[in-house]
């Protein structure tokens, strides 16, 4: 623990760290452009020179580049230094192309600080400049080459920090350029980070392109729900409508970046198709009128038939308020629910997950960055939860081994062992890997006879995972019985949507779940449901098959969703982003999203992209939505039912007052319930059906999001592996049709080895909800011509 | 001795005093034959200085397109935010506004919109007196505030300087060297 002195201030830090972070520990900002918390120093840019008046070095030096040493006496104002930066800012000047006003970092610009923090105004140099031509870099990142000062941030993120190798630094001396080979859209996942990092406009932003100014935006620390790791993020937006998301750091979650999901998926909260207005019978009516019908078609439904008629529905994307609030009209009105989950074994893997981190077992995303060995159970790191690969990456960067069991193809930026296996196989293939002694080859033979491929893979990994000091369990909820009872293993769930663990916790253990409502809708015993924040399709295709049972259906919503279209009483509902609101992931980290758009319709669609109206005296259009919570309140108000007042401190055992910044775990866990049965093989001959989300456009919210959707494939694509291909007679690339139900979906088959045997991966979406466990030729049929 | 100073003193008081009235009156009377100065305002328009603080225009560079690029930077300095817009990317990859809108009523013509503006777009005209029978009327939109002049810079083109690819390649802007060739290895 060094300690040092910088302008005049002592300070200790922990040894390795640069004095550049030593002096921003005491609020010390010293100018820079290429050193980056989590990127560390590269010394490219020159602008963070301090003078070392003692210590073990002297002199001008670059202060990302010297680590902090016991005996430093540093000063940051040294006027020596001061004249070295602002030279050295003259310098990067001398090719910049001054378009300010045309670029969109402006406002938000390190170069344009440290321009004229340092007092460079005037162009001394009277040379030409150097140019560059631009490249295409895809939907999201827009490329402005004649800007860039050469810090290497985007390349030492994109390559070293993401693994993907398509874009990076070439040429040479005063000609170096930032790009790919050839135009086309960036591969990574995360690229949408190098806007956020670029310190000058080269990269930035494309969605928001021309949008705003940074200082014109309303901005609010938000938290990503497009899937259950709850990345902190800050959402900006202007006039009514959400422009940008960007990374917000969380030492405890997502460090200082997001995934490309989380940050362009915010388009549903503007949409066109969003459902701003009450309706009644499908006919748009008022927000005061649609209640009183709600309160009394509910009420008709109670008196003829009795309290236990009418049943809530909730979901996992909802926030806690809302989620309480359902609970706390349920229980006023005696109210059968609200259920969460699509069936009962569903929310019963979700506590059951919970509860297995109790005891101090649950770990962060930078906790997982920090392991030295971590297995996915059943879970697909970048599309289930996409920032859980940048932090695998780092932890294999520091030489942690890394596996992923699970059937669907597995694609990572990183050296891992994939290993393909159907659903019923992941139990023994993690009774291998976690056990307190590493298998020998024989075990593992045992275990899993019919894969004689994987078996050298699994030799190496055994004892790998059998030694290592510090291993994480990742997994998905259904296989929440394989948490091993051995201490050291860390666990990380990874849940089906952004506030799962709140349903759960919110729910009670005998809830029904949203099938058991079906059969209660199918046998005629509930009349009314109220669907809060809820699809029934995409929940429960049994449910959405009953809703025409119903007398009436009150949705809550903010999506256009198939729900809404069979509503007898639509309510709108405020997004997260207006009503803000407490989510919780999937370590059961409570976190507060602060409201951040005004409700109603966005300026440029009031004004059709043109001037906005001039009526100032008119009622803004669109903001009729309400909070859900609020809704169900008036609702409880409309049927002269007695809400108890309800805090999801309740349930969590952390009230609102006590959520911290970085999130706080919640300390009431489910007590260990049943663990859910393992997966276990179908009956018959049929392929498993395993659902397998795409980075955009399969999230709840993302269905409805326009650019996340621009993003998704044009064909469905169902996955097999070679053998089954070859059993049903099909080939690689082959048209199918898929049916599902009474439908048929047309789709695309991609033949893989990395498909586990006997599995089919489908699209996650909710035209494929119907789809049985498991499919064989009926179902999977050549497209006749 | 004192009494005759006294009596000299009260003379000359005296004949100050009247030399002071007779000096004012004979002012008064030489203007009555002099030309007024008064301007028989609205009659008579006096010009004003070209750099007078009046109505706020939109000006365009010398090759007839407009200047305004929706910076933002003159809502920003705007005192009493009077002025709004929204940037768009033209068809030729211009930035420009899509609407911009100056509420004149609210306007105090300090002129630090104009001190803002980097493309000299936005220029204060020496046109002051604009009345209208309705407030709503002072709300001026792009289309009413765009000339179709360079105002008080006419030969100004923040095009011609910027680096960046709009109607104009790379390279061919003032003061630019050819774009470097990435595939070449050539010193």
């Amino acid at each position: 623990m060094p300690d040092l002195i910088i302008d005049g201030r002592p300070v200790r830090v922990p040894k390795g760290t640069p004095v550049i972070a030593a002096a921003e520990s005491l609020g010390i900002v010293i100018p820079r452009f290429c050193w980056h918390p989590a990127l560390g120093a590269a010394g490219a840019c020159r602008m963070c020179a301090v003078m070392f008046l003692d210590g073990p070095v002297k002199g001008l030096e670059m202060s990302c580049m010297v680590p902090a040493a016991d005996g430093m006496v540093v000063e940051t104002f040294h006027p020596e230094a001061v004249t070295f930066r602002r030279r050295v800012v003259e310098l990067l000047m001398a090719n910049h192309p001054h378009d300010c006003p045309v670029c969109d970092e402006g406002g938000h610009c390190l170069l344009q600080d440290e321009t004229i923090s340092g007092g460079h105004a005037l162009r001394r140099f009277p040379g030409r400049k150097r140019t560059y031509l631009d490249q295409d870099l895809g939907p999201f990142i827009q490329h402005e080459m004649n800007r860039c000062i050469h810090c290497y941030r985007c390349a030492r993120f994109y390559q070293e920090y993401c693994g993907y190798l398509d874009f990076g630094p070439m040429q040479n001396a005063n000609r170096v350029y930032f790009g790919r080979f050839a135009s086309g859209p960036l591969e990574s996942p995360f690229s949408g980070n190098l806007a956020d990092i670029c310190p000058t406009g080269t990269l930035t932003d494309k969605p928001g392109r021309y949008k705003s100014r940074r200082w014109d935006c309303q901005r609010a620390p938000s938290v990503c729900p497009h899937c259950s790791l709850g990345c902190a993020t800050v959402a900006l937006s202007r006039y009514r409508e959400v422009v940008r998301v960007e990374a917000r750091e969380n030492p405890a979650v997502n460090g200082h970046f997001i995934c490309d999901r989380g940050r362009y998926s915010f388009g549903y909260a503007a949409s066109a198709e969003r459902p701003r207005q009450a309706r009644a019978d499908g006919v748009p009516t008022s927000m005061s009128t649609a209640l009183a019908l709600a309160g009394t078609r509910l009420g008709g439904v109670v008196e003829a038939f009795g309290p236990e008629a009418v049943a809530v529905v909730g979901s996992a994307r909802s926030s806690l308020e809302t989620q309480t609030a359902l609970t706390a009209l349920a229980r006023a009105g005696g109210w059968r629910g609200p259920a969460f989950f699509a069936d009962r074994t569903e929310q019963q893997a979700v506590a059951a997950a919970l509860a297995a981190l109790a005891g101090g077992r649950a770990r962060s995303l930078a906790e997982i960055g920090q392991a030295d060995a971590v297995l996915c159970l059943g879970v697909s790191p970048l599309h289930d939860a996409p920032m859980l690969a940048l932090s695998l990456r780092q932890a294999a960067r520091a030489g942690a081994v890394v596996a992923v069991a699970d059937p669907r193809p597995a694609t990572l930026p990183l050296p891992f062992t994939h290993l393909p296996l159907a659903p019923d196989k992941l139990p023994g293939a993690a009774a291998l890997l976690t056990g307190a002694e590493a298998a020998d080859a024989a075990a593992i033979q045992r275990a899993l006879p019919l894969s004689p491929e994987l078996w050298p893979a699994l030799e190496r990994l055994a004892p790998a995972f059998a030694a290592a000091g510090n291993p994480v369990l990742v997994f998905a909820p259904a296989l929440a019985a394989q948490a091993p009872a051995d201490a050291r293993f860390g666990l990380f769930p990874v849940l089906c949507g952004p506030n799962a663990a709140g349903a759960a916790l919110v729910a009670d253990a005998d809830a029904p779940a949203c099938d058991d409502l079906a059969r209660a809708i199918e046998a005629g015993e509930v009349k009314g449901l109220v669907l809060a924040e809820a699809d029934a399709a995409a929940l429960s295709p049994r449910l959405a098959a009953a809703l025409p049972g119903l007398e009436t259906l009150v949705v809550l919503d903010h999506l256009p969703t198939p729900s809404f279209a069979a509503a007898k009483v639509f309510l709108p509902t405020q997004t997260l982003f207006e009503s803000g609101g407490t989510l919780c992931n999937n370590e059961a980290r409570l976190q507060y999203a602060a409201p951040v758009a005004p409700p109603g319709e966005p300026v440029s669609r009031d004004g059709r992209g043109g001037h906005p109206p001039r009526d100032y005296a008119r009622k803004l259009p669109g903001t009729d939505p309400l909070p859900a919570a609020a809704l169900c309140a008036v609702l409880a108000l409309e049927m002269g039912l007695d809400m108890p007042a309800l805090s999801f401190a309740a349930f969590t055992g952390v009230g609102p007052e006590d959520v911290a910044p970085e999130g706080t775990r919640a300390t009431r866990l489910p007590a260990a319930p049943t663990a859910p049965a393992p997966p276990s093989a179908p009956p018959g001959q049929g392929l498993v059906v395993v659902r397998d989300d795409a980075l955009f456009a399969t999230d709840a919210y993302g269905r409805y999001a326009p650019l996340a959707r621009a993003q998704a494939p044009a064909a469905s694509v169902v996955r097999l592996h070679p053998d089954d291909a070859a059993g049903l007679g099909l080939a690689d690339g082959e048209a199918l049709t898929v049916t599902v139900g009474d439908r048929r979906i047309e789709a695309t088959l991609a033949v893989s080895a990395a498909v586990a045997r006997g599995a089919a991966v489908v699209p996650r979406l909710p035209g494929w909800a119907g789809l049985p466990a498991a499919i064989g030729p009926e179902t999977l049929r050549r497209r006749q011509p | 001795m004192e009494e005759k100073k006294d009596k000299t003193g009260l003379l000359r008081e005296v004949l100050d005093g009247a030399a002071g009235l007779a000096g004012s009156y004979a002012a008064t009377l030489t203007h009555l034959f002099r030309r007024p100065v008064t301007e028989q305002y609205p009659e008579y328009k006096r010009p004003m200085p070209a750099r007078t603080r009046g109505r706020i225009i939109l000006t365009r560079s010398p090759d007839g397109k407009e200047r305004c690029v929706a910076c933002y930077l003159c809502s920003g300095a705007c005192p009493v935010n009077c002025i709004s817009m929204q940037s768009e990317e033209g068809p030729d990859g211009r930035r420009r506004a899509a609407w911009f809108r100056i509420n004149f009523a609210r306007c105090i013509y300090c002129g630090l919109c104009e001190e803002a503006c980097p493309t000299l777009a936005l220029q204060l005209t020496p046109e002051f007196a604009f009345c209208k029978d309705a407030i709503e009327d002072f709300v001026y939109e792009k289309e009413d505030l765009l000339v179709d002049h360079g105002g008080k810079d006419p030969d100004y083109d923040f095009y011609a300087h910027a680096g960046v690819a709009a109607g104009r390649p790379k390279g061919e802007h003032i003061g630019e060297d050819e774009p470097v060739d990435v595939k070449s290895i050539l010193p």
